[in-house]
């Protein structure tokens, strides 16, 4: 417990220090990773702890951000609030958005809540390029951040701090939203819903409520989202910011409070560091998910949560050469991994195959991993399928010595249990 | 005998599509009996907990909880009247502590339903009142345990707990000893008695034995209708009940 406060305390010292370290570039990113942290969390009330999946919080995002816009243009430019209180006008749009949405998409659930979500979510996604009026057709709709109470809001290391006392604040009500009887009856409806009609609640009532408050949420990220921009345009309601909130959330792990917010946070530094690097970045973004899901179910947040179990049980020192082998077999895996897609990528491209056919002579070399790799030698392909069998079977070796730690673990807790029986004079 | 009845049923139907399951039900229950329902299976017993409960709507007929039309009510609101019930299957909250549970069950009264601006913590009396209830159950040493951990017996425990939990004027229980051991139909059994000591208790089994020990009057229930209605040893000696129920069992 006072492990895990320490650890908070130095997340926040350095999410502080941010600016002063980080170049004008990260720091973008880095605003970026906040406002998808707090829209994550706002997804994963509903979803993780009220059992809701919803497959289109893009909605409740981008009406956040619109309703911004809206706002800082307000009184000819002059604002309805001063800039550090305009994600107010987001979270009332969203919790306005969440209610009258919620009160329909909670009428039922499992599969036919996720897609009334989605068609809801579609639905203005298809409308809103037709009302010009209130999401600027193709254009968008864009503004300027106001001074306020002396300061310019002109840097990004202002609107970083802005967005960071925003986040803050959002995750520190969602905690403790959690702990309070709306929060606790949030659990009971993802574990059963039924029981708690038959308790005497009314199921319909707390679930739109649970809903309208993770609109809120989302609309708060999506005003963040919009005070950076200076602007806002339709696409925002896109479907793909409905799955990317989702997968983030779900990378990071939805049983574990701050869980989504990892996963989102990694998640955009990932896009931010690969979508430069390689035009496969979405591919691997995918492979990632589909990983998790199978292999992590729990996300990164329970992964870190099921080892510093294990060790604390087993102690580092028994833990350590399978860690260090899971380690071994995952960076061959990966380096195995990118290197057949990167290579798969550029041979099949327009620009080599244009090359080819120019060079007139055979297939020229092509440059993967700073250096030159000849498409038809046998190595080129060898080098990528053996770290591929090697990284399987050094994954094969971690998990048979994983497992008979474990194995060994149950035979000494049976012998205990045993020689206790007997101490008690039990057969 | 001659209270008022607490929950009475007048004429009750229900049928499923042209199938009439309860075909024109009778009964009464006075404050602080213990009254069991027995029948044959497909008799209907669990259909009648189901509209007495909330569950499904009657066709036609009256269901009075404490002088107060309740048929065709949804669930949550018969339970706010003061009927609570358990399920045949195990039916709790599974990903949540024991203590959760109870929580969960004991807040209800309190009116907390929609409070986002305390901590549930704050609230010492639903705290307090959990703990009674894991007390009475004999679940204090489970209650940081999962639910879904707990061995069958304990959440049959946990279950009557949470019935328990809203103090209800009318507690039924469906089958609370289904599938278990001697030893844990015994166990369950006295800790029934104990708990619904002055309550009022309608109960569906089929153990015969702890129906004749725990009921204080029987209500036989064959093919949609109350055949009988009586003590113990009324019951035992009705001639149409050992036809109709009674003696299909002991053919076997």
């Amino acid at each position: 417990m006072k492990i895990r406060r320490l650890l908070l305390l130095a997340a926040i010292i350095g999410l502080v220090l941010v600016p002063v370290l980080l170049s004008q570039s990260l720091i973008n990113a880095a605003i970026q990773m906040l406002i998808a942290s707090l829209f994550a969390c706002a997804f994963s009330l509903l979803c993780g702890q009220g059992g809701m999946l919803s497959f289109g919080h893009a909605a409740y995002f981008g009406v956040g951000a619109f309703a911004t816009v809206h706002a800082m243009n307000a009184f000819g430019g002059a604002g309805l609030l001063p800039t550090p209180f305009l994600p107010l006008v987001g979270a009332a749009m969203g919790l306005v958005v969440g209610l009258i949405a919620g009160w329909f998409a909670t009428k039922r659930t499992g599969v036919y809540f996720a897609m009334i979500t989605l068609a809801l979510a579609e639905l203005l996604y298809a409308l809103a390029p037709h009302i010009k009026g209130w999401f600027g057709g193709e254009a968008g709709v864009s503004s300027m951040r106001m001074p306020a109470f002396g300061l310019s809001f002109g840097s990004n290391t202002q609107v970083y701090y802005l967005t960071l006392a925003w986040v803050l604040v959002s995750l520190g009500l969602l905690y403790l939203f959690t702990l309070t009887p709306l929060g606790r009856l949030t659990l009971g409806l993802r574990e059963n819903a039924r029981r708690l009609s038959f308790l005497g609640y009314d199921v319909h009532r707390v679930s739109v409520l649970v809903f309208a408050i993770s609109a809120m949420f989302s609309g708060i990220a999506g005003s963040l989202q919009a005070l950076n921009m200076e602007a806002a345009n339709y696409v925002i309601f896109d479907l793909q910011g409905s799955a990317e909130v989702l997968l983030n959330s779900f990378i990071g792990g939805v049983t574990v409070f701050l869980g989504p917010a990892l996963g989102a946070a990694l998640m955009t530094f990932f896009g931010y560091l690969v979508s430069d690097m390689t035009h496969a970045w979405l591919l691997y973004k995918g492979l990632l998910f589909v990983v998790v899901m199978l292999f992590i179910p729990r996300g990164i947040a329970g992964l870190v949560q099921s080892v510093t179990a294990d060790i604390r049980r087993q102690g580092l020192a028994r833990m350590a050469p399978s860690m260090a082998l899971y380690v071994a077999a995952s960076i061959l895996l990966m380096a195995g991994t990118v290197y057949l897609v990167e290579m798969l990528q550029r041979f099949f491209s327009q620009d080599y195959r244009s090359l080819a056919a120019l060079n007139g002579k055979g297939w020229p070399p092509i440059a993967v991993f700073g250096s030159h790799w000849a498409p038809t030698s046998v190595l080129t392909w060898a080098a990528p399928i053996l770290a591929l069998i090697a990284g399987l079977a050094v994954l094969r070796l971690a998990h048979a010595r994983w497992t008979s730690i474990l194995e060994n673990e149950e035979g000494v807790q049976t012998l205990l249990a045993r020689d206790s029986a007997a101490a008690r004079g039990q057969p | 005998m001659n209270r008022m009845p607490i929950l009475s049923l007048r004429d009750v139907h229900k049928s499923f599509g042209q199938t009439p399951i309860i075909r024109g039900v009778d009964l009464d229950i006075v404050p602080g009996e213990r009254h069991a329902l027995i029948g044959p299976n497909g008799a209907g017993k669990s259909t009648l907990f189901h509209l007495i409960s909330g569950q499904i709507a009657p066709t036609r007929g009256k269901i009075d909880l404490d002088g107060r039309p309740i048929q065709g009510l949804p669930a949550q609101q018969v339970n706010r009247l003061g009927l609570a019930r358990s399920f045949q299957i195990t039916n709790v909250f599974p990903g949540l502590t024991v203590f959760e549970n109870l929580r969960l069950a004991a807040m209800r009264p309190y009116g907390l339903q929609y409070v986002f601006w305390t901590l549930i913590k704050t609230r010492r009396r639903i705290t307090a009142q959990v703990e009674q209830l894991l007390e009475q159950v004999r679940l204090q040493a489970r209650a940081d345990t999962l639910a879904s951990e707990l061995s069958y017996s304990e959440q049959r425990s946990l279950e009557i707990a949470m019935t328990l939990a809203s103090d209800p004027k009318v507690i039924m229980l469906d089958e609370p000893m289904a599938g278990m051991s001697n030893e844990e139909t015994d166990y369950t059994l006295a800790l029934i008695r104990e708990v619904t000591q002055g309550r009022t208790l309608l109960i569906v089994e089929h153990d015969m034995n702890v129906v004749f020990t725990l009921g204080d009057r029987i209500s036989v229930l064959v093919y949609g209708r109350i055949i009988a209605t009586g003590t113990p040893d009324e019951i035992r000696n009705n001639g149409l009940v050992k036809e109709a129920y009674l003696g299909e069992e002991m053919a076997q």
